[in-house]
C-alpha cells in the first residue's frame, strides 16, 4: 500500500483532465504549473475529492493510501483543505467567524483560530465583514481558514495571484513551515521563477501531466519553450525575501 | 450584494433573542385583548382559565387560534426564507418571490376546487406541499444555485405567473360553486380570519420542522459562503441541501395551507435580523423563528387596527417598499 500523502491513479475528468497519475510524498511544497486551461484547478479539486466521480474505478484518488471515496465527509474536512482561486462572499460574516469555520470538522470553534489570523496578518481585520474586503484580503481569509483546519494536506488554487509581494512571501513561508512539520502543500501558480524554488513541480499541459519532479528537471528551457512558448534562462535577477 | 453593513447594532445575541421574545409577547397579549370586544387583564386571565364564560369563548374560539396560527405561519415563513437564502446563496431569495408560496396556494386551491379537501384534514396540506415542491423544482431548473439575483428573480416571476394561472383557472372554473369560490379567494390574499383549532393541527408539523432546523446553523454558515468550500471543510453538502430544501418547502407549504399567500415575511425578517446581529446562522435561525412570529402577529394587529385589512395585504404594504430598498442597495 502506498504511503504517499496524495496519490492519483489514472484520474480522468471528461473534457478537462486526461488520465493523470502521480504520487506526492509527505513533507513537500509542490507547485502546480501550466498554461491557462491546462487543468490545474481541476486537478486540485479532484485531489481534494470535490468533483463528482471521484472514487470510481477511473478516478482513484488516495490520501495516505486511503481512497478518498471511502472517507466520510467530516473526516475529509480534517484531513485535507482546499481553497478556491477566487471567493465570492454573499453574506457579511466577520473575518474571525469565517476563519473559525475551518474548525467545523473538529467540532470546536476556537482552536488555532487566533494563530491562523495572526499568521495571515488578519488580526486588524478580524471583526470586518468579509464581503467588504479586497481580493487579496479575501484570499488571506481563505488561507487562514485552511490553516485553521490543521489538515495535513493543503490544496490551494492560485493563492499568490491576488497577494502583494510581502503577503505572498509570507504565504510561501507558511507553506514551507507546514511542509517541515510533515504536511504536504500543493498549490497552483503562474510564476515559473518562484516554482523553480519549490521542492517539487508538476507541469500540466492540455489536461495531461507533462512532467513531475524536482524543479530543475521539470522546468528545462526546452520544455518551458514547448509548453509555455517562452524562452527561459537562468541568470541573477531581483531577489525578494522576508527580512 | 452586501447583506450586512459594518455596523451591527446588537452584538450580544442573547439580548437580541430577549428583545424578539418580548416583542412577540407584547404583540401576543395585544392580539388577545384587542378587538371588537376589549378584554382587560383580569378578563384575560379569567377567560383563559375558563372562569369567565364570555371571555373564554372569545379567547378559546377566536383569538387564541388566530394568534397561534399567526405565530406558526410567521415562524415558518421566516425560517423558510432564511433557508432559501442559504440554499440559493442569494440574500434576496424568499418563498414569496420565488413562487413557492404561489405553488402552495395553487396546490391548496386544487385540493379544494376538486372537492378532495372534504375527505380529510390532511388533503389541503399535502396538496400544498406538492404544489410548493413543484414550484421549488421549477426555480431550481430555471436558476441554478448561486445564480445571479436577476436570474433568480426572473425565475420567480415565471413560476409565480404560471402557478397564479393555475389558481386563477380553478377559481374561474364554472364548476366551482359560489361557496367554494369565497373560500378560494381566501387563499389568494392570505389572512388569519376565522382560523380554528383544526387549522392549528394542520399547521402543527411546523413545530418539528422548525426544531430540525435549529441544530443546522453552523453548517448553514459554511454553505452560505460556497458549496465547494463547505464540502472541503467537512460538510456533507448534498445531504444538507436536500434537508434544507425539504424543510423550507414544507414550512412554506404548511404556512400557506392555513393562512393563504402571505408575502415578504421570509424576505424582511431574516434581512432585518441579519443587519442587527450579523450573518451567523446559529443566532439567525432561532431569532428568525421568533422574529417571524412577532412580525406576523404584529402585522395582523396592524391590519385589525386599520379596519380589518388582511394579513397578506399588510405584509405586502410593508414588504414591497422594503424589497425595493434592498434592490437599490444591492445595485450599489
Amino acid at each position: 500500500m502506498s504511503r504517499a500523502a496524495l496519490s492519483l491513479r489514472e484520474v480522468t475528468v471528461p473534457g478537462r483532465l486526461h488520465p493523470v497519475s502521480m504520487e506526492l510524498p509527505p513533507g513537500l511544497v509542490v507547485g502546480l504549473v501550466g498554461p491557462n486551461g491546462s487543468g490545474k484547478s481541476t486537478l486540485l479539486a479532484v485531489s481534494a475529492g470535490l468533483l463528482p466521480g471521484v472514487g470510481r474505478e477511473q478516478n482513484d484518488v488516495r490520501w495516505n493510501g486511503q481512497a478518498v471515496a471511502t472517507i466520510p465527509a467530516l473526516d475529509r474536512g480534517r484531513r485535507a483543505s482546499w481553497t478556491p482561486a477566487e471567493a465570492r462572499f454573499e453574506f457579511g460574516f466577520t473575518v474571525r467567524s469565517v476563519v473559525a469555520q475551518g474548525r467545523y470538522a473538529h467540532g470546536d470553534d476556537g482552536a488555532g483560530v487566533e494563530e491562523a489570523l495572526a499568521r495571515l496578518d488578519l488580526v486588524a481585520l478580524a471583526e470586518r465583514p468579509v464581503n467588504r474586503l479586497s481580493g487579496g484580503e479575501r484570499q488571506r481569509v481563505l488561507l487562514a481558514r485552511a490553516l485553521a483546519t490543521a489538515a495535513p494536506l493543503q490544496l490551494w488554487d492560485e493563492p499568490l495571484a491576488p497577494l502583494d509581494p510581502r503577503h505572498g512571501l509570507e504565504v510561501l513561508s507558511l507553506a514551507r513551515s507546514l511542509s517541515r512539520a510533515g504536511g504536504t502543500v500543493v498549490f497552483s501558480l503562474h510564476d515559473l521563477r518562484l516554482a523553480q524554488e519549490l521542492d517539487f513541480v508538476v507541469l500540466l499541459e492540455g489536461g495531461r501531466l507533462r512532467a513531475a519532479g524536482a524543479p530543475a528537471e521539470v522546468l528545462t528551457p526546452k520544455r518551458v519553450r514547448a509548453v509555455f512558448g517562452v524562452e527561459s534562462c537562468l541568470r541573477p535577477s531581483l531577489c525578494l525575501s522576508l527580512p | 450584494m452586501r447583506a450586512s453593513g459594518k455596523i451591527r447594532f446588537i452584538r450580544h445575541s442573547g439580548l437580541a433573542l430577549v428583545l424578539a421574545g418580548v416583542a412577540l409577547l407584547v404583540f401576543a397579549l395585544a392580539s388577545l385583548t384587542w378587538g371588537d370586544v376589549r378584554l382587560g387583564p383580569g378578563q384575560l386571565v379569567d377567560g383563559l382559565l375558563g372562569r369567565d364564560e364570555f371571555a373564554a369563548t372569545i379567547l378559546w374560539q377566536i383569538r387564541l387560534p388566530r394568534l397561534l396560527t399567526g405565530m406558526l405561519v410567521g415562524a415558518a415563513l421566516s425560517g423558510s426564507g432564511l433557508v432559501m437564502q442559504v440554499y440559493f446563496n442569494n440574500s434576496l431569495a424568499s418563498p414569496g418571490l420565488l413562487g413557492v408560496s404561489a405553488g402552495s396556494a395553487a396546490g391548496a386551491v386544487v385540493a379544494i376546487g376538486s372537492g378532495l379537501a372534504t375527505f380529510t384534514l390532511l388533503t389541503v396540506p399535502i396538496f400544498a406541499i406538492a404544489g410548493a415542491l413543484a414550484a421549488t423544482f421549477g426555480v431550481i431548473l430555471l436558476a441554478r444555485r448561486g445564480a445571479s439575483t436577476e436570474r433568480l428573480l426572473l425565475a420567480g416571476v415565471a413560476i409565480n405567473a404560471l402557478l397564479g394561472a393555475v389558481t386563477s383557472y380553478v377559481l374561474s372554473a364554472p364548476t366551482v360553486s359560489y361557496e367554494r369560490n369565497a373560500q378560494l379567494v381566501f387563499w389568494l390574499i392570505g389572512g388569519l380570519e376565522d382560523r380554528t383549532w383544526e387549522h392549528i393541527w394542520m399547521a402543527a408539523p411546523i413545530v418539528p420542522a422548525v426544531l430540525l432546523l435549529l441544530p443546522m446553523g453552523r453548517s448553514m454558515d459554511l454553505l452560505s459562503l460556497g458549496a465547494t468550500e463547505a464540502q472541503s471543510l467537512g460538510v456533507d453538502v448534498p445531504r444538507l441541501r436536500r434537508n434544507l430544501l425539504g424543510l423550507s418547502t414544507i414550512l412554506t407549504a404548511l404556512a400557506t395551507a392555513v393562512a393563504g399567500t402571505v408575502g415578504f415575511v421570509g424576505l424582511i425578517v431574516p434581512h432585518i435580523l441579519r443587519l442587527l446581529v450579523g450573518s451567523e446562522h446559529r443566532r439567525l435561525v432561532p431569532l428568525s423563528l421568533i422574529g417571524g412570529a412577532a412580525f406576523v402577529v404584529g402585522c395582523d394587529l396592524l391590519g385589525r387596527c386599520a379596519g380589518g385589512a388582511r394579513l397578506g395585504v399588510v405584509t405586502s404594504l410593508v414588504g414591497a417598499p422594503f424589497f425595493l430598498w434592498l434592490l437599490r442597495r444591492a445595485e450599489r
